[in-house]
């Protein structure tokens, strides 16, 4: 190709800019929204669970996804990219006695789109599925702990794959069982657009650890339609990430490819400490980073309020807590030990995560309405000891101190 | 028929293994190739009057990898 000559813009790859531009802007324009709006469509929270999964999978559940992913998609890509290639020779060979060169254009973004395409139709379906199941089963606080410092550990090990620190890191990459690979191979066979749509139907077998994490969430929704929107709405979020990534690395050459990789490495090695850590905070766990700089900073916390002092304290005598979008206020409250009082969470049109109000050493959970007062009858402890409270998601965290 | 184990030190994801195992399609006299990226090496069976190591590693060079006989 002469320096002079512009390749033609390839119509999919116009499309998928635009794709990326509107996600992105529903994203933000769905984080910034009047609260309200989230609120009148649908008093029990689901908007805005819809609204987080979508916002998770824009930001770190497509680079999560891509490393876990990223062969199956690159495999869909291969065929593609070999025809390119003999394409390109043949011209070159044509063009080698004239001198004239005509540019070949990588068609990879038209498999990429297939691709996620039918990745999100295959997810939705498992998230219908897993909402189906969800509803003969209940996810307790603890299990949801549990499944997500396991996650965490299936992130950091694939991060440090990536890495390369160990041979034995290389057992935390899935491989697709053989006769799958071997079916996929046979019958995609000449057929460009069915191999990655197969491909991308199949991702729902090698889901990342962000993906684990919404399944996990699917399940607990107990619903049909709402464990499918939740799913829809993830993968729907993952897809302009994933497909940026995907196309400069594949059109950009292995150099870029090397530097992404390690990008995405970094990114899933904090994402997978950040998931171990709120599994911590979910199990009410000193160890977590909250906790522990709680305990080592004791005025850390947004103030902290004590029972028979003059603000936080209700009518009842009880201590008030105030469960903002951003977290808990004050994040740190005092309690005369053994003796038992009330706990008045208090809402204020709060529709983040933080209402999904966990106190894991009592075994207790409770959704809060997005405006008013729910009453929690916390019994006596110890002196000296400390009761742990979050949101169901580990995110937002408090505690109660008995002195 | 003769299977043989060849060390393939430079894959880095599962994907090296579907691209190496497609080599069964396209490698005349090979039965089968069962490649793994956690043990990075690929065993292969095939008609060792159609096909040499020669000509196996070289297959697997033109596929971007190095393979050498374990």
């Amino acid at each position: 190709m002469s320096k002079n000559q512009k390749p033609p813009l390839d119509p999919v790859i116009l499309v998928m800019i635009g794709i990326v531009f509107v996600a992105v802007a529903i994203g933000l324009a769905v984080v910034q929204s009047n609260p309200n709006t989230v609120n009148i469509a649908n008093s029990s929270g689901t908007m805005s669970q819809l609204v987080v999964a979508f916002v998770t999978g824009l930001t770190t559940g497509g680079l999560s996804c891509l490393a876990v992913q990223g062969g199956l998609l690159a495999s869909s890509l291969a065929h593609q990219i070999e025809q390119d290639y003999v394409e390109q020779a043949a011209q070159r060979k044509t063009h080698k006695k004239s001198k004239v060169q005509t540019p070949v254009r990588s068609n990879s973004a038209l498999p990429i789109f297939l691709f996620l395409v039918a990745k999100i139709v295959a997810y939705t379906l498992l998230g219908a599925l897993l909402g189906l199941l969800g509803s003969f089963l209940t996810l307790s606080p603890a299990i949801r702990a549990l499944l997500m410092i396991a996650i965490g550990v299936f992130m950091v090990g694939n991060a440090l794959r990536m890495f390369n620190v160990h041979p034995s890191f290389r057992y935390f990459s899935v491989e697709p069982p053989k006769f799958i690979t071997r079916y996929i191979r046979r019958t995609a066979k000449g057929t460009d657009t069915f191999t990655p749509l197969f491909l991308g139907a199949l991702t729902v077998f090698i889901p990342c650890g962000v993906t684990q994490a919404m399944m996990a969430a699917a399940l607990g929704t107990g619903s049909i339609a709402t464990g499918a929107a939740l799913m829809f709405a993830f993968t729907l979020g993952t897809s302009p990430v994933f497909f940026v990534v995907a196309y400069l690395t594949t059109e950009l050459g292995s150099r870029l490819e090397k530097f992404f990789m390690r990008f995405v490495a970094v990114v899933v090695l904090i994402l997978g400490l950040f998931t171990m850590n709120s599994g911590l905070n979910i199990l009410g766990s000193p160890l977590s980073v909250q906790n522990l700089s709680r305990g080592l900073l004791p005025s850390n916390g947004g103030g902290a309020a004590e029972t028979g002092s003059t603000s936080p304290v209700a009518a009842n005598r009880g201590l008030v807590l105030q469960v903002g979008n951003e977290g808990y206020f004050p994040q740190t409250l005092k309690a005369t030990a053994g003796k038992a009082f009330t706990l008045n969470l208090v809402t204020n049109q709060t529709y983040s995560c933080a209402r999904d109000f966990v106190i894991p050493a009592l075994d207790y959970y409770e959704l809060l309405p997005d405006t008013g007062t729910v009453q929690v009858n916390i019994p006596a402890q110890e002196k000296g000891s400390t009761l742990f409270f979050t949101c169901s998601m580990g995110m937002y965290t408090g505690q109660i101190q008995f002195e | 028929m003769i299977r043989k184990t060849f060390k393939v030190p430079d894959m880095s994801c599962t994907n090296c293994v579907m691209k190496l195992e497609a080599l069964e399609d396209t490698l005349d006299g090979v039965k089968e190739i069962n490649a793994s990226y956690h043990k990075l090496e690929m065993v292969i069976v095939y008609d060792e009057t159609k096909l040499t190591d020669e000509q196996i590693i070289a297959a697997v060079k033109k596929k971007g990898y190095q393979a050498i006989p374990a």
